[in-house]
């Protein structure tokens, strides 16, 4: 026999046993008195820590978990949705996109309304989470999505979006490391120190323009209030309002005195991210997850969190921040009782700081606190200030949005105005305001 | 009158330019490879800092990690074995479609044929949701054979326009020849057509062959069971949503990308023939 011909043998067996395996050989479950819980979900990082807290509920409860990962979410997200068209969710789900896109599975009842195991105890599950992290997976009467008001999912974890700065790099400028800036005065004459300093001031991801419309909203907050802002998504406030135009001066004063770093409005995140990681930067705009991402880059990274440094007194500052991510029950599950127990279970106290500790996210629920690390802390404290577009019951059209941050973005260049800016989105606010009647 | 020594310079001053155009072509080609290659062996620390494309220390057990971690024994085999299976049902299917709508003149040729056509322009992901309906209702999801049968009708388009234009240009003679010895319609297909659509042929393993081996979404939607997974989903467990471990990502990009380079290593000399030949005309 040639060697040719027995390599082709070798292959053709090789392949006919793959073959055979692959095609023939189910992977069917084999039958259990107990039900197997299965979960969906798209979050790579924290894959590690489910399968250890499945292993531990199983050694509890006698229950199997099957945590199952389909990542990347865009992914993830096209197999919710085809699964939930073939009547194939599992028990444990979650929902990634618009709440809109959340209400649209409510309506089509495949999520099933936990307001009631929330409310057993006197609300001992319900108010063991932030209030404002259960507020996305939550739907109120009058509310412009048309589904039963109801707690339709559980946080898992939370997320904040603030400022960090860099403590070495503070005393490096002879500044007190433990006082982050506490009024935007303040927060501009450490600017002139790092232009003097010839460092990086502050990075951020405002390439992809969500991050600035983020810290215009929080500005926009801290000047005008909540009312005002609403009332102007509403259209009843212009955007030419002087408090607009204050907020939106602020981008320019701080180009000004030197505190945004070289390049920011084309900066994606991921570079701020490095830059602030690698001491570059002596302040960052990001959100909390950043303390995973920074560990890895730099695990030596001294830092801290803190609120945006307020313009005015009138009003709270305010910041985006809000469930980041949760757990839906499958309204036709056959196990959904045993699906309700096992997902009440990983937002109890203890497993939620393990769930913290194991994966640097903060958790979603209040007491677990003082077991996590300083630095998440940091990022927690703040969740009383968070507020997020998606709970404001109204919506600013994408234009608008896109004209606002875009507009910042001249200004930070010194292509336009902040007036011109202003005058410019109320314009496309009018025009959208015409098309919607 | 320009003397030889004209011309010899400036023969050699247009081949230097064109190698040096050629030289940076390469070079941009083979820069992400190397990149890849000298990340897969940094500390997802040292990744940010040191930018050298040879580290200061050397860090295989990346390809350990990212084998173990990734899971990838399984999905890799799992590969390999959908590869194969799409490419050779894809080889089949097409030269046989390219063969009969060159040769043979039946009803609804050209319709049915600008049909197959039309195919190439529907963009994959706006038929994941029918395909997984479609699946479900014929009890194929979740299975091997589902997913192979999948790729190969992604692939079919694309490789009987290809053949068709090769089989078209292929001289009648041929055929005539194998008919007066008495081959039949399946014999000429067999013994004419296809050994003489080699290079055509070795085009088509190889552009089916990277889709196969690249694909990873509709895997991902049709499969629940992690061990019917292929490689490249075992990759995404590497790239969150925030962070995203690139020495092991590194590591496994470059285990993944070895047998595809191995395949195009093998079949180079048949592509540039397929492609000088005018095989991918039209």
């Amino acid at each position: 026999m040639s060697v040719r011909r027995l390599i082709c043998s070798l292959g053709f067996l090789v392949f006919s046993g793959l073959f055979l395996s692959n095609i023939l050989g189910c992977s069917g479950q084999k039958g259990s008195s107990k039900p197997t819980i299965t979960v969906w979900h798209w979050m790579t990082d924290r894959e590690p820590a489910f399968k250890e807290l499945a292993g531990w509920y199983e050694a509890k409860y006698g229950v199997k978990v099957n945590f199952d990962l389909y990542a990347p979410s865009d992914a993830y997200l096209q197999k919710v949705r085809a699964a939930a068209q073939g009547a194939n969710l599992p028990d444990i789900f979650g929902i990634l996109g618009e709440k809109r896109d959340f209400a649209s599975f409510i309506k089509a009842g495949y999520i099933l309304d936990l307001t009631p195991y929330m409310q057993e105890n006197s609300n001992a599950w319900k108010d063991s989470f932030f209030s404002k992290a259960l507020a996305v997976n939550e739907f109120n009467l009058g509310d412009s999505y048309g589904v039963k008001p109801g707690i339709y999912g559980a946080p898992i974890d939370i997320m904040t979006i603030q400022m960090v700065y860099n403590k070495s790099l503070f005393k490096q400028l002879g500044l007190n490391p433990n006082r982050p800036p506490q009024t935007f005065a303040e927060f501009l004459e450490i600017g002139k120190k790092i232009k003097e300093a010839k460092l990086q001031g502050l990075v951020s991801g405002w390439g992809e323009i969500w991050m600035i419309d983020c810290l215009a909203n929080n500005y926009a907050f801290n000047i005008m209030g909540k009312d005002k802002v609403i009332a102007t998504i509403k259209g009843e406030v212009p955007y030419t309002d002087p408090d607009w135009i204050k907020v939106l001066s602020l981008f320019k004063e701080m180009q000004e005195s030197g505190i945004l770093a070289y390049g920011l409005v084309t900066m994606v995140n991921k570079t701020a991210e490095q830059l602030f990681a690698n001491e570059r930067a002596v302040f960052a705009f990001n959100g909390s997850w950043c303390v995973n991402v920074y560990k890895g880059m730099n695990p030596r990274l001294d830092y801290a969190a803190f609120l945006p440094p307020k313009v005015s007194d009138k009003y709270p500052m305010a910041i985006w921040g809000g469930a980041g991510s949760s757990f839906m029950v499958s309204a036709r599950s056959k196990n959904k009782e045993e699906a309700v127990k096992f997902l009440r279970w990983p937002t109890e106290r203890d497993q939620q700081a393990y769930l913290a500790q194991a994966t640097n996210n903060l958790p979603a629920n209040k007491e677990s606190l003082d077991q996590i690390a300083s630095v998440l802390q940091s990022f927690a404290k703040a969740m009383d200030s968070a507020t997020h577009p998606r709970i404001w019951g109204v919506s600013e059209f994408s234009p608008v949005i896109e004209a606002l941050d875009k507009g910042i973005q001249s200004i930070i260049i010194g292509e336009k105005t902040p007036k011109q800016v202003a005058e410019q989105v109320q314009r496309i606010k009018e025009r959208e305001l015409a098309k919607k009647r | 009158m320009k003397s030889g020594l004209y011309y010899k310079a400036k023969k050699i001053i247009v081949n230097t330019l064109i190698h040096i155009f050629l030289l940076t072509v390469s070079a941009t080609c083979i820069f992400p490879l190397l990149w890849m290659v000298s990340s897969s062996l940094k500390t997802q620390e040292t990744i940010f800092k040191d930018i050298s494309l040879i580290p200061k220390t050397f860090h295989f057990e990346n390809y350990y990690f990212a084998w173990i971690e990734g899971g990838f024994g399984r999905n890799f085999l799992n590969s390999i074995f959908y590869t194969v299976a799409v490419v050779l049902g894809i080889i089949i299917i097409s030269s046989m479609a390219a063969y009969a709508f060159s040769r043979f003149k039946f009803p609804g040729r050209n319709i049915l044929f600008i049909m197959f056509m039309a195919a190439m322009m529907i963009p994959i992901p706006g038929a994941f949701v029918p395909l997984y309906i479609l699946l479900n209702k014929l009890g194929l999801r979740n299975t091997a054979l589902g997913y192979i049968l999948c790729m190969i009708n992604v692939g079919l388009s694309t490789s009987i326009f290809l053949l068709k234009t090769f089989f078209d240009k292929m001289p009648k003679e041929l055929e005539d020849a194998a008919r007066i010895d008495g081959c039949s319609k399946i014999g000429i297909w067999r013994h004419v057509a296809l050994p003489l659509s080699k290079p055509v042929l070795a085009v088509v393993v190889v552009l089916n062959a990277l889709i196969v081996w690249n694909e990873y979404v509709l895997a991902l939607i049709i499969f629940d069971s992690k061990p019917l997974m292929p490689l490249q989903v075992a990759l995404m467990t590497f790239q969150g949503e925030f962070v995203t471990k690139y020495p092991l990502l590194m590591a496994g990009l470059t285990i993944t990308a070895l047998p595809i380079i191995i395949v195009y290593i093998l079949m180079q000399k048949y592509i540039v023939k397929g492609v000088t030949q005018g095989a991918v005309v039209g």
